[in-house]
């Protein structure tokens, strides 16, 4: 086989399997960056995955599904988003029960829709005029879920905000130091609240990607550990969309070269890879100037009350 | 009431709670079923509970399971089925479960054990497996009739000998019917992983494969492969053929409800007793009906691709120039005859490192078959373990 | 927080232990309640469902007995984690310090030799020194490199499991095995005893007791616990009163990884006797023993009665899948809404909280 069909082949399916992390890692991004950590993702994204896939089912269109699974990742986070900001609840401990939560409603009332092809799922497409480019055109135009552009899109857009915008000094803010951005007027807990919801719904979002676009079928548990991946890319992504974009992509690809590589990697070290590179990157950006600019929100994983600590 | 009384109380208690009356034959079953996985797994526990409601369906038989037991948990699982539901038959069906049933068995003895896929045993406790390899042989032979490419592909899930064996069996089939294929293969470690086997599918469709057969609990291979107009066997049975009507062409399919049915019954008439299971060891294929062919219920081959299959001629060292139906059809019923006149491993077989690992004129034991580690000729891809 | 004015929520300034009992035993009831109307939905009655998990967890000898066996682990794990937390170190890492034990206990076992009175206490030791040393790495992290516990504690949980995969898969896939993943059974000798009739490894139930009562007066009347109690609650404060942070939170999560790598041992030499795939190792012990910790306030000795309480609703959840068989998912919803609830009744436990009229509160 030439390189060329390597190239080609590997950058689609990383796209493909990148589409969800990209969509849960932005969502999480947010999340922490307004100081609040959701180890919830996994539960989010199995909620939606179900809720994509039995809407699709029921209404035919692949598009209501993924909608409203967003919104039921968006409700479903607001559960933590409750414990951990109003009632200032340990977030971790909150994070690991909503993901207890999650899988396990979403394994009891999905029982009913396993062992069914999704008929109505969404298709791919050929994106015109750019997918007759020679090589970048099949390897990023070609038969390609419409939902990759839309998590491209959402990345970008949400580096935008979160960079570019006053909304996004506020989030920012919030994170880093709430007793001050409180001082400043900024209403910390519905910064909060907005931010733990993007991320439900992300995640959500990119449930119903897995059940309705790339896997087109439901069975409890199917997003098999996605959502702990999302966890460690959002670091590998310094909490910035744009690296969000390159970390999805680029582990999706380490993932799909591993199948292509197998006669020559142990597969449990690329198991590991993703996570071992996450403290890699932590370590090397912990110094000095990089850890305020590129290091975790100073206010992540605790609570604000206002004239308290 | 004094303390010693209450204690007495107590003692009494656990020892009846814990006593199971001695079966006589005649008297009602009560079966109780230990699965590794939850039931809508789309395979291994699926099509053990598939079995369980022929169980259910037997005049003297009731059935009750747990299913998701963690290995190492079984031996509390069982307490709880002996004393809360009064079982007096247990099976369960993990290999990671063996040790837990044979120390219950020498707990109970007086309650029947069956262990799918293991090799201890006790004077209660049978062991038993049907295995599939007959049938990736007959599957081995449609995908080499098949291919276009040449290139016909495996997604397995670990390299384990039970999984090199139906490969090497299907690897067998693909080179009587095709000697220029080869088989690629690629791991996913996981039984269950669907993103893994999409990838691992669309990498083997990279390499040029156009013929899949996998082992993986979802009907994801099928999927993948029907997406891109390609062939596929099902695995465990014709419900993955919904999944992609058009592209499965045949599949594995197991009926363990032959071997249990055919256990309990045996229990019930007497001809199993608590103290003469040692040696029984169900070892169930195409001959008992315990496994067979299968794309949708009751069709063994998918319609669509028969008259391919009968344009395909094959030169076969037995039978001279033979459609790759009418050999299919002849295995078939070789593996079907109650005597069994062919095995896939029928020697001479070298590995693919030239090793000669079945010699002329021999059959494979059944410890071979579970033991198996090499690669065969036509295989192509990592192989861990690989003898030298 | 912006709250209704007719409620009215002031910080504690203290609370006894028995407020913080009643406020806790409310929580639970309340959870009992809404899953109570889940079990309604599956058409089980939730008084046979609540009967059958009392009656199977503390109504016979099996239930007792199983109940303990549940609770080894939460209880060994969760003492340690209590002086991690104290110490304000977030570890989220216990699954993988536990995987490593388990790993280190399986090495001496299968691989080191030692003469057979020698080998219970080496595994033990083994296995502490494992967990210890995953431990302290993000606990070096964090002190010298300011580099966030909660994550790399989580993310070495991910390593941890691929390094156990690798293994069994790998190097120590044992030959009496057939070909399954799995290494081959430990000696008798490198299996821990149990009660008779019990399936308790009592070994590591007493390490736990004991490290509850030592770790229990190592917090309340020593100079190191005060010093634990300090980086914990006053960083600032260490710091000018000469206190050590690093050595402060070195020790604290030796002492936490190390109990979580005994509890590990506990598990492959008193449960499974061989290392085997990590997801049927450890059923989530790692994480549910975070919330054992934090339900017990951070006391080791409380943690004997939360690590007890968890025991109960994990042998619960195993007797209603038999006696009722319910789905298994659901003993995943059951406990999520018993957190939640517990999640929320510490800002009772935190806060007093009046409904009413606006009062003036001196």
């Amino acid at each position: 086989m030439s390189w060329e069909s390597w190239v080609i082949e590997t950058i689609s399916r990383a796209l493909a399997f990148g589409t969800p992390l990209l969509l849960a890692t932005v969502g999480e991004i947010y999340a922490e960056r307004s100081g609040v950590l959701n180890l919830g993702v996994e539960g989010m994204m199995l909620m939606g995955a179900l809720t994509g896939f039995a809407i699709s089912m029921g209404s035919g269109n692949p598009w209501l599904g993924i909608l409203i699974a967003g919104l039921v990742g968006g409700a479903f986070s607001l559960v933590h988003a409750f414990a951990s900001i109003t009632l200032r609840a340990n977030q971790v401990v909150s994070g690991l029960a909503l993901t207890m939560l999650g899988t396990g409603l979403s394994g009891v009332i999905g029982r009913a829709y396993e062992g069914f092809p999704l008929w109505s799922k969404l298709g791919r497409i050929d994106v015109p005029v750019l997918s007759s480019i020679p090589v970048l055109g099949p390897a990023l135009f070609e038969n390609q879920s419409p939902m990759t552009y839309i998590a491209i899109g959402i990345a970008v857009l949400g580096w935008l905000v979160l960079f570019k915008t006053r909304m996004g000094i506020s989030i920012r803010a919030v994170g880093e130091d709430p007793a001050t951005a409180d001082s400043l007027g900024i209403r910390v807990p519905l910064v909060r609240y907005l931010c733990v919801m993007v991320g439900g719904v992300l995640a959500g979002f990119a449930g119903a990607y897995w059940s309705v676009a790339y896997r087109t079928a439901w069975s409890g548990g199917m997003t098999a550990g996605l959502g702990w991946i999302v966890i460690a890319l959002t670091i590998f992504a310094f909490w910035n969309p744009l690296y969000g974009l390159v970390g999805a992509f680029f582990f999706a690809a380490m993932r799909v070269l591993s199948f292509r590589l197998q006669a020559w990697l142990p597969p449990e070290l690329l198991k590991a890879m993703p996570y071992l590179l996450a403290i890699l990157v932590l370590i090397i950006v912990s110094r000095g100037t990089l850890q305020k600019r590129m290091g975790a929100p100073s206010a992540l994983t605790l609570p604000y009350t206002r004239g308290e600590d | 009431m004094n303390k010693r009384v209450v204690i007495a109380a107590m003692l009494i208690l656990a020892l009846v709670g814990g006593v199971v009356a001695a079966y006589e034959p005649g008297e009602d079953l009560k079966v109780g079923f230990i699965y590794v996985g939850p039931i809508g797994d789309f395979g291994w526990t699926y099509s053990h509970n598939e079995g369980r409601e022929d169980v259910e369906a037997l005049p003297f038989a009731s059935t009750v399971i747990v299913e998701s037991v963690a290995e190492g948990q079984e031996g509390p699982v069982i307490d709880d089925l002996i004393a809360l539901h009064g079982c007096n038959v247990i099976l369960t069906t993990s290999f990671g479960f063996m040790d837990g049933t044979l120390d219950a068995a020498l707990r109970y003895p007086d309650v029947f054990f069956g262990h799918a896929s293991g090799f201890k045993r006790a004077p209660n406790m049978m062991s038993y497996m049907g295995d599939f390899y007959q049938v990736y042989y007959l599957n081995g032979l449609i995908a080499g009739a098949l291919t276009e490419t040449n290139k016909v592909a495996y997604v397995g899930a670990f390299p384990i000998p039970e999984v090199k064996r139906h490969m090497n069996a299907y690897a067998l089939g693909v080179k009587a019917a095709n000697p220029d294929a080869e088989v690629h293969v690629k791991w996913i470690y996981s039984w269950f992983d669907p993103g893994a086997a999409t990838e691992a599918t669309n990498a083997l469709i990279a390499d040029g494969c156009d013929v899949f057969a996998f082992t993986e609990d979802s009907p994801t291979v099928v999927q993948v492969a029907a997406e891109n107009e390609m062939l596929s066997f099902g695995h465990y049975g014709s419900q993955m053929y919904q999944f992609a009507p058009d592209y499965v062409v045949s599949g594995q399919a197991i009926d363990w409800g032959k071997i249990y049915v055919d256990f309990l019954t045996k229990i019930y008439e007497g001809t199993y007793t608590t103290s003469n299971l040692q040696h029984i060891d169900y070892w169930w294929l195409m001959t008992q009906g315990a496994v067979f062919p299968e794309a949708a219920p009751g069709v063994p081959i998918n319609p669509l691709y028969i008259d391919d299959l009968k344009a395909y001629m094959i030169d076969d060292p037995t039978f001279g120039m033979i459609s790759a139906y009418d050999l299919h059809n002849i295995r078939l019923a070789q593996f079907s005859d109650p005597g069994v006149t062919f095995d896939p491993f029928q020697g001479p077989i070298s590995d693919r490192n030239g090793n000669e690992v079945v010699r002329a004129g021999f059959w494979l034991s059944v410890d071979s078959l579970i033991t198996m580690e090499w690669a065969f000729e036509n295989i192509v891809g990592p192989w861990p373990n690989e003898p030298e | 927080m912006r709250m209704p004015s007719w409620i009215q929520v002031e910080r504690r300034s203290s609370i006894s232990p028995w407020t913080i009992f009643a406020i806790s035993i409310s929580a639970i009831v309340l959870a009992l309640l809404l899953a109570g109307l889940l079990f309604r939905l599956f058409g089980v009655s939730p008084i046979r469902a609540y009967g059958d998990i009392i009656r199977g967890a503390l109504g016979s000898k099996l239930g007792i007995t199983e109940t303990i066996r549940r609770m080894i682990p939460l209880l060994v794990i969760g003492v340690g984690l209590t002086v991690a937390f104290r110490a304000l170190f977030w570890n989220i890492g216990a699954e993988g310090q536990l995987l490593v034990g388990t790993v280190a206990a399986t090495g001496v076992a299968l691989f080191s030799g030692i003469p057979e009175i020698l080998m219970i206490p080496a595994m033990f030791i083994a296995g502490f020194a494992a967990g210890a040393l995953w431990g302290m790495g993000p606990a070096y992290l964090k002190v010298k490199l300011g580099i966030n516990d909660v994550i790399t504690t989580l993310l070495l949980n991910y390593v941890a499991i691929a390094l156990v995969e690798w293994l069994v898969y790998g190097p120590w896939k044992g030959p009496t095995q057939r070909g399954f993943a799995y290494t081959d059974r430990f000696s008798a000798a490198a299996s821990l005893p149990v009660i008779a009739g019990t399936r308790i490894h009592w070994p590591t139930l007493a390490i736990g007791v004991f490290a509850a009562i030592l770790l229990f007066v190592l917090v309340k009347r020593t100079r190191v616990g005060f010093e634990i109690r300090v980086v914990g609650e006053n960083p600032d404060a260490a710091k000018y009163s000469g206190i050590s942070q690093t050595k402060i939170t070195l020790l604290a999560m030796m002492i936490s990884g190390g109990l979580a790598g005994v509890a590990g041992v506990g598990e492959v030499a008193g449960i499974h006797h061989m290392l085997l795939s990590p997801e049927q190792i450890s059923l989530g012990y790692g994480y549910t023993a975070i919330i054992v910790a934090w339900l017990a306030r951070r006391n080791p000795l409380a943690a004997i009665l939360t690590s007890f309480l968890f025991g109960v609703i994990m042998r619960g959840g195993d007797v209603i899948k038999v006696s009722l068989g319910l789905p298994f998912e659901l003993v995943d919803v059951f406990n999520g809404v018993i957190l939640f609830m517990l999640i929320g009744s510490e800002l009772f436990i935190r806060y007093r909280v009046r409904i009413g009229a606006r009062r003036e509160v001196a």
